[in-house]
This record gives structure tokens, C-alpha cells and sequence, in this order.
């Protein structure tokens, strides 16, 4: 831990780092075979070869839903039952599962894991003010390193053995942590939090190999006089604003991997590398299925989990389409794609800031939707639905001090109660917001 | 005979149910089919000793559907052809009725899935065939989309996480009060 720590950055609650690291090892050989089966499938040109393998990993799926409490009460009244989900085709007369319904009967729809696997509860982002609270493996932990192996690969980046990974963190919160990671070539991962004063040293310190950040995190490091290169930086924002990405190129000569991921189903998808292909998300099958043809993503997980997913409903926006893209990619790439909204808030001294580092804060406390309003440069307006009184206040202060972090020296808040419908849309919630003037 | 399955349900699919038939048309409609094969109906005793043997709430709906299925496709005409002169129709029918008995209208109308077993049930029972399937491959099919079966499948299934949650949880207790009587010697 750093020893500048402003007071004002303790707006995080505790967070629970596991350092048990030596027990990532025995998932070592599937983590590569996970790695394998991405690279497999996205080099299978017959589309009903591929069709197939996704296929055949249905019989696991049929197993984890006759194990799951909710699955099975949801079969019972609808007159169905895992058999009838015999191809990919079978989906589509399957009832979907919404982001609520999932929030709701978070604790029914894992199925009861291994006595040896130790489960852990993670909560989505507070995009909706209502975060998901979601079951997950040791697998589910782990899976994203195994994706990165894939990653690594297909951006033809050239890892140095034991590569350090760093992300680097622009919320508010200020956490900061160093672990071992031995799921990635025997690694070690390193949290560092740009609100720091020494995180410029700390970083050249580490000299990391893959770097994970979101546009914050990555506009500050465009900003630093000296930064060290990483072979492939990775962003999940979804929303990368292409001079933001064109300045980063001219600093950082590295690839950067901008996917698309969510807590309740892990890594999704991942925006194709060429500059004219940008948009277009290659699907990370076999792991996941997103349903063609649609106009929303429909998801499906193919891998084992203690919380199968069938026909998940993240609520984003996009069309999923066969595809045989210039990079050297066969698969399924979803197009259109409108995930969170974007949102940039202004600080007193003119910096944009990303409104989504705030979502994180909310997520914390119990209510029922939110929309963040920026009226003002250092006004805001919060409308709150579902909240109890009491928990009213210390969401506040929070808040008021996560902003304080990000740069508005005297932030006001007006906070008001309104009703959920007020705050209600038809597709993903979208809680922050700019008004003209704000600008 | 051969049953187009994705044909016929592809028929059903652009004739949707308006208003159920009443049980005395749905039967005359059943009992009509036979006579297009010249097979002697079944008798309005037949009928009852049906309903007797079946002895289920949802027989007279699943009379009705099987009624809506033969006039609202080519599945009425298929099944005449099929017919074996000498079949007897009560006993296809009670075969019928015997293997269908979980199945509710509700399920046969909106239901993809049940609507196949419904039909192909109905194929079994009149001793037809398939299109462009084996009989091992249509035996196969009917056997994943087996309701009966599968609900028993789903309640085992659902006993033996209860069970096993119950387990877990005695075990947890026990090794609580282990943890808690340990302490107090210590102390």
C-alpha cells in the first residue's frame, strides 16, 4: 500500500483478495484446454461442423438444469424439461431469463455445487441501482485467464515467461493489491489505482505485460510523461471513443482488446482488431452462444457452471450473424452492438471523466433504481427509487466522496425520491446523464 | 404410411386453435377418421369404457386436441391410410390415451415440444413410420421427448438435491457444535 493516501479515498469497502493463489494450479490443464476450444472453433469454417461441437455441449447444460431448483419449477409450469434441448434450434422454445428475474431467484437458479468447490458471491455493477447478487465456481473466478490465454494469442502478442499483468483502475475506491497468478504463466497480478500519487512510479515498477483498464484508466496513462509498454492492453468498456484509441496507439504501441463481458456471464465477446471492423464483436464460442438473428443478446453458457444460464437476457442491444471476418475469424459476430450508454460527466477544470466509474459505488447500497444528473459543473442531481431512508445518507457521502476523487473539489448533490416507473426504460437502464449545460 | 412430422406441425402451426370443439364433435371428428379407413368406430360404450380406463382429469381435453390435430392438417387423411383394415379402434385409441396421459391442451397447443410427442405418439400408437427417420431413430426421439418420463426424472432429481442440501446443512451443524464444545473446554 501506498503511503500519499488522501482520506478521502477510503470510500471503498473492505475487499476480500484471495491469496490461496497455489490453488489456481490444478485448473491448469483447463484453462488451456479452454484456450484451445476458442481457437478451435474460430477456425472452423463449416458452419455445421461448428454447429455440432456448440451441440454436444448441450448434454452438460441438460444435466445443470434438472439440478437447478428454479430451471425445474420453470420446466414444471411450462411443460418442458431439459430433454427437449437437444440442439441450438431447441432454444428459441425456451422461456427467456431476465437480468430481474435472475436478480430475484439469484440463490434457485445455481445448481448445489461440489463438496471441494468453493462458491463465491459476486454482485454485478450497479447500473440498475438493483446489482445481481451471482453464484460463482472456482472455474467461473478463473475463467477470464483462460480467455486472456486466447486473447493473447490471437492478438499475436509475445508474452515474457512469469508475465505481470496490471489493472489499472481509475474508480474511485483507490484499492490496490499484488497477487500471484499462477493460472496465467505462473504471472502475478498487480491492482493499481491512478488516483494514487505514486501510480506512474508503481506502474514503470511493475513494467507489466497485458495491461486491463477502462477509458479512464486509459486516458490517464496517455496523459503520463513515461509509461512502459505493454504487449496488449485489454478494455471492456464497450464504449471506446476512437481519439481516446488513436492517442493510446501513438503512446502505447500495443494491441488493444476491447471485449465484451458482464459479472452474471463472463466474457462474451471480443471487438474484431481491425481498424475497419470496429463494432464488430467475435462471439467467444463454444463458451457462450448468443442466439442469431435477434435484435437484443440472448445468451446461453455452454461451459460448466455452478449457475447454468439458458437464454440470459443481459439487456443489450445487438445482432448476433454468422461470420467469416478478414482477421482470419469463423464464428458468430454480433453487430449493432448498444450496451451501456455513454456518459461523460465534467469536472471543475474542464476533464471528462467517464460517469460509469461511479456505477461501482451504488452497487453497495440497497435500492431499487438510480440516474445520476450532472446540472451543473459541480451540481448534480440524484433521483433515487426503492431506497430506505436510512441508507439515503451514507450513499451520499459516499458518492459525494467519490467525486471528490475524481476531481470536483466541491461536488453538490441533490438528491430526490421518485417512483421506479419514473425511472424506467425499455432496454438496459440508463442511469447517468449530461444535461446541455452541464457541458 | 410415412408422417411428415415438420409438415404436419407446420400445418397446425398456420391453423391456431379459435375455440375448442365440444367432446361430442371432437369425438364425432376421431370416430369419422376411422371410417375413412374403413375401420369400425368405436361405440359410445368404447367411448366411455375409455374415459373409465384413462380415469384422469385431462382426457376429455386430450380428445379434443388429438380432434383439432386430425382436422386441422393432412394428419386425418395420413392417418386413414395408415390404418391397418383389420385395427382395432379402441384399442389404438386406448393405447394412445395410455401414453399421452401427462399431457394437458395447454401443453399440445403452445408447447413445440409436446406438440411433437403428441403426434408422433399418435404415429406409434397407429403402427406408422416416419419420414426420412429409422425406427430406432424415431424410437429415440419419442424416448428424449418422453414428458411422463422426464417428470419423474425431474422429482428424483429434486429429492436427491434436498436430500444432499440436508446433508450438507446436518454436516455444517455438526461441525459447528464441534467447533462450539471444543471452545468451551479450552475456555
Amino acid at each position: 500500500m501506498t503511503e500519499a493516501f488522501p482520506a478521502n479515498l477510503r470510500v471503498a469497502p473492505r475487499a476480500h483478495i484471495r491469496r490461496d493463489t497455489s490453488t489456481q494450479r490444478p485448473h491448469l490443464p483447463w484453462a488451456e484446454s479452454i484456450a484451445r476450444g476458442l481457437a478451435h472453433l474460430a477456425s472452423l469454417t463449416d458452419e455445421a461442423e461448428a454447429r455440432a461441437l456448440l451441440d454436444a455441449r448441450l448434454k452438460a447444460l441438460r444435466g445443470a438444469l434438472l439440478a437447478s431448483p428454479y430451471y425445474v419449477r420453470q420446466f414444471q409450469e411450462a411443460g418442458l424439461h431439459p430433454g427437449d434441448l437437444q440442439r441450438l434450434e431447441d432454444l428459441g422454445h425456451f422461456p427467456l431469463l431476465e437480468r430481474a428475474t435472475l436478480a430475484r431467484h439469484w440463490d434457485a437458479v445455481p445448481t448445489l455445487p461440489a463438496e471441494h468447490d468453493e462458491c463465491v458471491v459476486v454482485k454485478s455493477s450497479g447500473s440498475t441501482g438493483d446489482p445481481v447478487r451471482v453464484v460463482r465456481d472456482r472455474r467461473d473466478c478463473l475463467h477470464m485467464w483462460a480467455v486472456l490465454r486466447f486473447l493473447v494469442s490471437r492478438a499475436g502478442a509475445v508474452l515474457p515467461p512469469r508475465p505481470r499483468v496490471v489493472l489499472l483502475d481509475a474508480l474511485p475506491g483507490g484499492l490496490e493489491y499484488s497477487v500471484r497468478l499462477p493460472i496465467f504463466h505462473d504471472g502475478a497480478l498487480h491492482r493499481v489505482s491512478v488516483l494514487r500519487g505514486d501510480a506512474r512510479e508503481r506502474l514503470c515498477r511493475v513494467r507489466p505485460s497485458v495491461l486491463f483498464s477502462d477509458p479512464e484508466g486509459l486516458r490517464w496513462l496517455v496523459e503520463q510523461r513515461e509509461a512502459p509498454t505493454p504487449r496488449l492492453v485489454l478494455t471492456s468498456a464497450q464504449h471506446l471513443p476512437s481519439e481516446l484509441r488513436a492517442a493510446l496507439a501513438a503512446k502505447v504501441p500495443a494491441p488493444v482488446l476491447n471485449y465484451y463481458a458482464t459479472t452474471e456471464t463472463g466474457p462474451l465477446a471480443w471487438e474484431c482488431l481491425r481498424d475497419e471492423a470496429r463494432g464488430r464483436f467475435h462471439v467467444f464460442a463454444p463458451d457462450v452462444w448468443l442466439e442469431p438473428g435477434l435484435d437484443e443478446v440472448v445468451v446461453t453458457r455452454l461451459r460448466p457452471s455452478v449457475l447454468p444460464l439458458l437464454r440470459y437476457r443481459p439487456g443489450d442491444a445487438g445482432t448476433v450473424r454468422r461470420d467469416a471476418c478478414a482477421c482470419g475469424f469463423h464464428g458468430w459476430t454480433l453487430e449493432g452492438f448498444g450496451g451501456r450508454g455513454a456518459c461523460h460527466f465534467l469536472t471543475p477544470s474542464g476533464r471528462t471523466v467517464d460517469a460509469w466509474a461511479l456505477a461501482w459505488v451504488f452497487k453497495h447500497h440497497a435500492l431499487r433504481a438510480f440516474r445520476l444528473t450532472q446540472v451543473e459543473r459541480s451540481r448534480f442531481e440524484l433521483e433515487v427509487a426503492g431506497a430506505a431512508e436510512a441508507d439515503v445518507g451514507p450513499l451520499c457521502e459516499r458518492l459525494a466522496a467519490a467525486l471528490r476523487n475524481l476531481g470536483w473539489t466541491e461536488p453538490r448533490l441533490d438528491v430526490r425520491s421518485v417512483e421506479p416507473s419514473a425511472l424506467a426504460t425499455r432496454a438496459k437502464p440508463q442511469p447517468f446523464r449530461s444535461l446541455p449545460f452541464a457541458r | 404410411m410415412r408422417f411428415d412430422i415438420p409438415t404436419l406441425r407446420k400445418q397446425l402451426a398456420a391453423a391456431p386453435i379459435v375455440s375448442p370443439f365440444s367432446h361430442e364433435l371432437a369425438v364425432a371428428i376421431i370416430c369419422d377418421t376411422f371410417r375413412l379407413a374403413n375401420v369400425r368406430p368405436p361405440s359410445r360404450q368404447d367411448w366411455a369404457s375409455l374415459e373409465k380406463r384413462a380415469n384422469h382429469p385431462l382426457w376429455k381435453e386430450q380428445v379434443v386436441m388429438l380432434a383439432h390435430l386430425l382436422a386441422g392438417s393432412s394428419l386425418r387423411d395420413d392417418s386413414a391410410k395408415a390404418l391397418r383394415k383389420n385395427a382395432d379402434a379402441t384399442t389404438v385409441l386406448q393405447h394412445f390415451f395410455d401414453e399421452v396421459a401427462p399431457l394437458s391442451a395447454e401443453m399440445v397447443r403452445s408447447n413445440a415440444f409436446r406438440q411433437e410427442e403428441f403426434l408422433r405418439k399418435w404415429v406409434r400408437a397407429l403402427d406408422g413410420e416416419v419420414l426420412n427417420e429409422s425406427a430406432k431413430e424415431s424410437a429415440k426421439r419419442l424416448e428424449q421427448l418422453d414428458y411422463r418420463k422426464a417428470q419423474q426424472e425431474m422429482k428424483r432429481a429434486e429429492e436427491a438435491r434436498r436430500k444432499e442440501a440436508q446433508r450438507r446443512e446436518e454436516l455444517l451443524r455438526e461441525a459447528q457444535q464441534r467447533e462450539a464444545e471444543a471452545r468451551g473446554w479450552r475456555e
